[in-house]
């Protein structure tokens, strides 16, 4: 498999990466709450208690700087994550 | 398709996990076998492509927006179990670090996106393995298959309701299979086919001109 290609690949759409925040429309069914008022005039009980926790909320919440770190905050965990578990799989074997 | 949490009844939440838990911990054993220095690159960009990915949201006619997903891509690549484990990482991530999908439907979104689409693209791809285009149409179908089991669970939400009040999300299957489905067969599936087959030609081109010259 090619390596190399895959990493400028995945750095060209980092880069591209402010193109995700151009649209206003949320995905279907991931509204806010007042959303549904207007849809069907309430907003069902579970939905209004819902606690969401969010570190950094929505990515940044359109910030452009905060988008690109949420992606090398993202990826950098998936990469720690796989890398920590190479090397302890790596320990058992051995 | 990232459910919030709020939106699924407590049993469904319970129901989901109990099934995910032991999935999880089958594929997370599967991982760790496929798991090396010669791999690990690879899992773990194909992740960050699953993840960065996810950001380009791509608005569509009708007011919502949606975006490709990536797991048939490293269930094709690899194999569907490092797929599974590898987006529903994902998932977990864009959860508790950017409360994008609920951490109590972790377990449902991990089942549709991750696991549906992985095996779903899988056995698509190996049915079609000859054929040119088969990332595209595995990719395809990854994500319709995807969306068809979250448009289900969403869609039995309103069985839970107060006096027909429902008490989770409210809109039964009559209205999430064609919004969810629908947009996927037009619009989200074309993207992730096209994700998936662009990304596995490079990746695979050299094998693959020596598959096509013997």
């Amino acid at each position: 498999m090619d390596k190399k290609r895959i990493y400028i690949i995945l750095t060209i759409l980092f880069i591209l990466l402010p193109l995700g925040l151009l649209t206003d429309y949320s995905a279907w069914g991931e509204w806010d709450n007042e959303v549904y008022k207007q849809m069907i005039g309430y907003i069902p009980e579970g939905i209004k208690n819902a606690q969401t926790f969010a570190i950094i909320p929505d990515y940044g919440e359109g910030s452009i700087v905060m988008y690109y770190l949420s992606a090398l905050i993202g990826g950098g965990m998936l990469f720690g994550f796989f890398y920590l578990l190479t090397k302890m799989t790596k320990n058992e074997t051995n | 398709m990232h459910i919030p949490d709020g939106y699924l009844s407590p049993s469904t939440v319970l129901t989901s996990f109990a099934l995910a838990v032991p999935l999880w911990v089958y594929g997370f054993k599967k991982l760790k076998q496929s798991l090396n220095e010669e791999t690990m690159p690879l899992i773990g960009t194909l992740s960050a492509l699953s993840f960065i990915i996810m950001m380009f949201n791509i608005p569509i006619p009708g007011g919502t927006s949606g975006h490709a997903v990536g797991a048939t891509l490293i269930a094709i690549l690899f194999n569907p179990w490092i797929g599974f484990i590898s987006v529903s990482l994902v998932l977990l991530i864009q959860s508790i670090i950017f409360g994008d999908g609920g951490i109590s439907a972790l377990a449902v979104n991990s089942i549709g996106m991750a696991f549906i689409g992985s095996f779903v693209g899988y056995y698509i791809f190996k049915l079609l393995e000859t054929k040119k285009y088969a990332p595209f149409i595995a990719g395809w179908s990854g994500i319709v298959a995807s969306s068809f089991i979250i448009a289900l669970i969403l869609g039995i939400q309103p069985f839970w309701n107060e006096a027909g009040k429902p008490l989770y999300f409210p809109f039964d299957l009559k209205t999430t299979i064609p919004a969810l489905v629908g947009s996927h067969i037009l619009f989200f599936g074309i993207v992730e086919g096209i994700f998936t087959q662009l990304i596995y030609n490079t990746i695979r081109k050299k094998e693959w001109i020596k598959k096509e010259s013997i």
